[in-house]
């Protein structure tokens, strides 16, 4: 028997094939190996987790207090981001009008009117009935000023008045707050009104001329009226409003 | 109604000191001035102010009831447009229908102090609308301001069930 195995052998070598006796041991030892290289391959992985447990956990906080503190940076980087891009946006309407730069700073308690409060008032040369704008266009106007603060009536308030004109024609109209958008009223009924026409402020009390109010998004005409009527939507986003300008006068 | 004017409180609450009611009123104000504009629904937001109202109103007698709302008011005039003395106006009535309305029951029952909020919500917008429209704010959008005042009033009254129920917790935890 024992020859017979071992003349096996010999003969594999000799033709170089793998003998069965080669095949078998190989593989039953193959899973085994397999079996007893990953167990050990496993504690010596967590021997050494175990070893280094304490730098890694020294190592982990630093990195979350790291990570904390560069999510903190990145949004005071943004917030600082966003107060350039809105003080740069208001610089160059600051220096067109020579006007105050202002901030939002209140809203009406009771939201029933449209208006904010700003941070500059009669201190900074605020006025009542002053004109507001922002970078893209008309806010509103100056209702009351004390020395520190100042009111301003959107124009989108029920209340506001603004004299208007239709830039493509110079056809004159009223600017009146529909609370939600801003409709311009005694346009004459000949006047050939567009969707997507501009309207600008005219020569008054508050603004010079050609602050942009809105765009046309809807036309109203009737047959007998004598006028109609064009409802605006803002130039400026009245819901987000930030920084400001006071045209003193 | 003089019969219920001489009612007292069936709770014997001794109200909130004035500094403390004061305090509540102040943060109300500028919680409502600042943040509470970003909250709007429709661009309704409830009212702290009048929640501290009837919060206080509901545990003291209707002198000083009406003087918390009448100061309440006139700090809210203070900080809004073109409001006159509406809201100093409205804000003192509706103390004081507060007070009155709370005669007879206990000022801790939430499901009364939900019908007094949403009652007295409705009567301070009625009121302030009327006194506005008096003072020359244009007439018209009736329908809108009942819709605004509808959805106010039960804001408020939700507003006012959380502050009752906080409240209560934190009577609890002391």
């Amino acid at each position: 028997m024992a020859a017979a195995l071992a003349l096996l052998q010999i003969n594999a070598q000799r033709t170089g094939s793998v003998s069965p006796i080669a095949t078998i041991v190989s593989s039953i030892f193959g899973f085994a190996q397999t079996a007893v290289s990953a167990t050990i391959g496993g504690a010596r992985g967590l021997g050494a987790t175990v070893v280094s447990l304490p730098r890694l956990e020294s190592e982990n906080g630093r990195l979350r207090a790291r990570n904390r503190q560069l999510i903190e940076e990145n949004a005071r980087l943004h917030e600082l981001a966003a107060a350039y891009a809105a003080e740069t946006s208001v610089r160059p309407v600051v220096n067109l009008y020579n006007g105050v730069e202002a901030r939002v700073i209140g809203f009406p308690p009771e939201n029933e009117s449209r208006a904010v409060t700003i941070d500059k008032g009669s201190r900074s040369g605020v006025r009542r009935d002053d004109g507001v704008v922002a970078a893209d266009g008309v806010v509103g106007r100056i209702v009351a000023v004390t020395p520190f603060s100042s009111t301003v009536l959107l124009a989108t308030d029920y209340t506001s008045r603004i004299p208007a004109v239709v830039q493509r024609g110079r056809w004159w109209g009223i600017a009146r707050g529909n609370l939600g958008s801003v409709v311009v009223e005694y346009i004459p009924q000949d006047a050939p009104l567009r969707i997507g026409d501009v309207v600008v402020t005219g020569e008054g009390r508050s603004f010079r001329s050609g602050v942009p109010i809105g765009t046309v998004t809807a036309i109203e005409r009737g047959d007998a009226t004598l006028y109609q009527t064009a409802v605006l939507k803002t130039s400026v986003d009245l819901g987000a409003l930030d920084r400001v300008v006071v045209i003193t006068q | 109604m003089s019969s219920s004017r001489s009612k007292p409180h069936i709770a014997p609450f001794v109200g909130p000191a004035w500094y403390v009611a004061a305090a509540w009123l102040a943060a109300a104000l500028l919680a409502q001035s600042t943040v509470v504009h970003f909250v709007a629904i429709r661009g309704v937001v409830p009212s702290l102010v009048l929640v501290a109202v009837v919060w206080y109103a509901i545990r003291v007698d209707a002198r000083r009831a009406v003087l918390y709302g009448l100061a309440a008011g006139l700090c809210e005039d203070a900080l809004s447009a073109h409001s006159g003395a509406a809201w100093t106006i409205a804000t003192s009535l509706s103390a004081l229908l507060a007070s009155l309305l709370s005669r007879g029951f206990f000022a801790d029952s939430i499901p009364l102090v939900i019908v007094i909020t949403v009652v007295t919500s409705l009567a301070r917008a009625l009121l302030y609308w009327v006194v506005a429209a008096l003072g020359g704010y244009p007439a018209g959008l009736g329908l809108m301001h009942l819709r605004e005042a509808v959805l106010a009033s039960a804001l408020n009254a939700l507003v006012m069930v959380v502050v009752m129920l906080l409240g209560r917790r934190f009577e609890r935890v002391r």
